[in-house]
């Protein structure tokens, strides 16, 4: 039941995975770029970027619009990840289960050298849900929140006024979070981490090597695998071999 | 009268200690006179004003101008005892040109002619503040040929100059003169109360706000926008305000807040070529010269003051909508209790995800090492 290590990739992600995960680049430095100077605008190299940004009535320009994508891209991801779903299109890979927590905690029990062997991870691991699910709510409130801060006479209208200033200090702490998380966890899971270093590029060509996936994903790898009674030629699947349809989530 | 031409300096003025603004206008005396072959004149044995008063001691001496008007040329012996410039000047430092064949029969259009003239002598020693009144609003003026401008002597006077950084001094000959219903309403207000009646100089008098020399044009973007730089100078200065009771806060929380970083980051003219206002600056709610102390009015009143102010730009704001500012106060249980616990969260929150994200990432590290 072993294919051969070197035999070659799988593919990994959809070409709308791929597309929402680079259009995610581009939106997230575009609105950090903008918004963390607004976030401390005394500072001088806040006044710098915004100078030589064309001003701050065109930062929150691009702000604002960028953020509206953002918002655009949040609700088509969500609406075509319950549509796959219910029309079982896909599995759902990406709902935290209770092993994951248990993989949290048996993988830090590995690290601490309290645990024989590092827990065995299926499509997504607990690192990148994590990842995934920081990014889904932490976009919700993004988006709520700077929607709050674009209508403030609509919202005053219908709820209580002090929730505008209270959304401003809610859109700029969660700005920070999710620059820390990515700055953190997304740079060392992606880049810096010795495994992969010095960039993984399964999310840029959708595709992932054999290797890694056995040995990152090998409960996803030991479920691609024919069952003995369906194949009669073990270990030809294997090279190219499309995986099940992939979710519509960018990896983390 | 040629004031500008460079006649010979008075010993009195080549040997006076003056402010450091005089230095390089006596060098240049002394190379113009150089220039000129004229030899400085010795030291004088008695005071060389003495012989104008001859004449100008005489109360009924006067000058007739070509519009039809007498000018009084009496002055007061006594009149520069007293001002900056006592002991430093004599009658001919200023008025140059009138030796051989004076009284000359020359006169002038108007009054106005010759102060505009007479202005001409100050920048010979005062060329820096001189320079800075090229930039004015009331220069804007005269250049379009306006004659009721202000030059320096209608706001410091003439013979009788008095320490122009003198709030009750500026105050009471200058900007009153021409825009008297501005001083009206600036000397009801809270500051200008304290300055007309009580004669505090920590209050804010014209110039504090305006400047005394460059006067910006006070509807203009950079002037509205840098406004509140004059406001928060003092109300940005604890020690100041501790002697009122006054918080400090009123200044950090407006710079903290969305206008507040607009109005300091659209400096520089963005808004040029437009007339949208979109910051709100500290004048819009307290009003300009008739600034009166917040507590004077209930909290009610001050509410719907701030609501009107709102709907200015905010089409269809509420009655609520001033609850959207936080009324200078800085977020508590108290004031703002939601906005205080969303951060407080937040102060919890992104440390706790910081540290156990940045442990796990060393935790990591050091399995790979070991496993090396």
């Amino acid at each position: 039941m072993r294919a051969q290590p070197s035999a070659g990739y799988v593919v990994r992600f959809s070409r709308w995975a791929i597309v929402q995960h680079a259009v995610m680049i581009v939106l997230f430095v575009a609105l950090l770029v903008t918004g963390l100077p607004q976030k401390w605008p005394y500072l001088e190299a806040s006044r710098w970027l915004i100078a030589h940004l064309g001003g701050i009535f065109a930062v929150r320009w691009v702000h604002r619009m960028a953020g509206l994508l953002m918002a655009v891209f949040t609700v088509v991801h969500v609406a075509v990840a319950v549509g796959g779903l219910l029309l079982r299109r896909f599995e759902p890979t990406m709902l935290l289960t209770r092993k994951d927590f248990t993989d949290a905690v048996q993988n830090l029990r590995f690290y601490l050298g309290r645990a024989e062997a590092p827990p065995r991870f299926g499509r997504y691991d607990y690192r990148q849900k994590f990842e995934y699910w920081g990014l889904i709510f932490g976009g919700a409130v993004m988006v709520v929140s700077g929607l709050v801060l674009y209508y403030p006479i609509a919202v005053s209208r219908f709820l209580p006024s002090e929730l505008i200033p209270a959304a401003k200090v809610l859109h700029s702490n969660e700005a920070l979070l999710a620059f820390l998380i990515i700055l953190i966890w997304h740079m060392y899971g992606a880049h810096l981490n010795p495994e992969v270093f010095p960039f993984d590029s399964s999310i840029f060509t959708g595709k992932i090597s054999v290797e890694r996936l056995r040995h990152e994903h090998p409960l996803e790898w030991e479920e691609m695998q024919p069952r003995p009674a369906e194949t009669a030629a073990p270990g030809e699947a294997a090279p190219g071999a499309p995986a099940s349809p992939p979710p519509p989530a960018p990896r983390g | 009268m040629s004031v500008l031409e460079g006649g010979a300096m008075s010993p009195r003025q080549l040997s006076a200690a003056g402010p450091p603004g005089w230095r390089p206008s006596l060098f240049r005396a002394l190379i113009v006179s150089t220039l000129l072959g004229r030899a400085i004149p010795a030291v004088a044995q008695e005071d060389p004003s003495s012989a104008c008063f001859d004449c100008h001691a005489d109360s009924s001496l006067t000058l007739a101008l070509d519009d039809g008007s007498e000018m009084p040329l009496f002055v007061d012996s006594g009149a520069l005892a007293g001002s900056v410039h006592e002991g430093q000047l004599v009658c001919t430092d200023c008025h140059q040109g009138y030796d051989g064949d004076h009284p000359s029969g020359k006169t002038f259009a108007s009054r106005r002619a010759f102060v505009a003239t007479a202005a001409g002598v100050c920048k010979e020693c005062h060329f820096e503040t001189y320079t800075l009144n090229l930039g004015s609003v009331h220069f804007e003026a005269l250049e379009r040929g306006a004659e009721d401008v202000p030059t320096c002597s209608d706001c410091h006077g003439a013979h009788d100059i008095h320490d122009p950084h003198q709030k009750q001094a500026m105050m009471s000959g200058s900007c009153a003169r021409c825009h008297r219903d501005v001083f009206d309403r600036y000397s009801q207000s809270v500051h200008g109360k304290a300055l007309v009646e009580e004669g505090n100089d920590d209050v804010p008098a014209c110039a504090d706000c305006h400047t005394a020399h460059r006067v910006e044009r006070p509807r203009s973007a950079s002037f509205r926008f840098g406004s509140p730089e004059a406001c928060v100078r003092c109300h940005g200065d604890a020690e100041l305000m501790a002697g009122y009771g006054l918080s400090t806060d009123v200044a950090a929380s407006y710079l903290a807040d969305f206008h507040g970083v607009t109005a300091s980051l659209a400096r520089g003219g963005h808004l040029e070529g437009t007339d949208r206002q979109v910051v709100v600056v500290c004048a819009d709610c307290h009003g300009v010269h008739d600034i009166g102390s917040p507590k004077a009015i209930s909290a009610e009143q001050m509410k719907a003051r701030v609501a009107g102010v709102c709907a200015r730009c905010h089409q269809g704001a509420g009655t609520d909508f001033p609850a959207a500012w936080l009324s200078h106060y800085r977020p508590s249980l108290r004031h703002a209790p939601l906005v205080f616990l969303v951060n407080l969260a937040y102060k919890v929150f992104i440390p706790f995800m910081v540290l156990g994200l940045g442990l796990q990432v060393v935790l990591h590290l050091y399995r790979v090492a070991i496993r090396r």
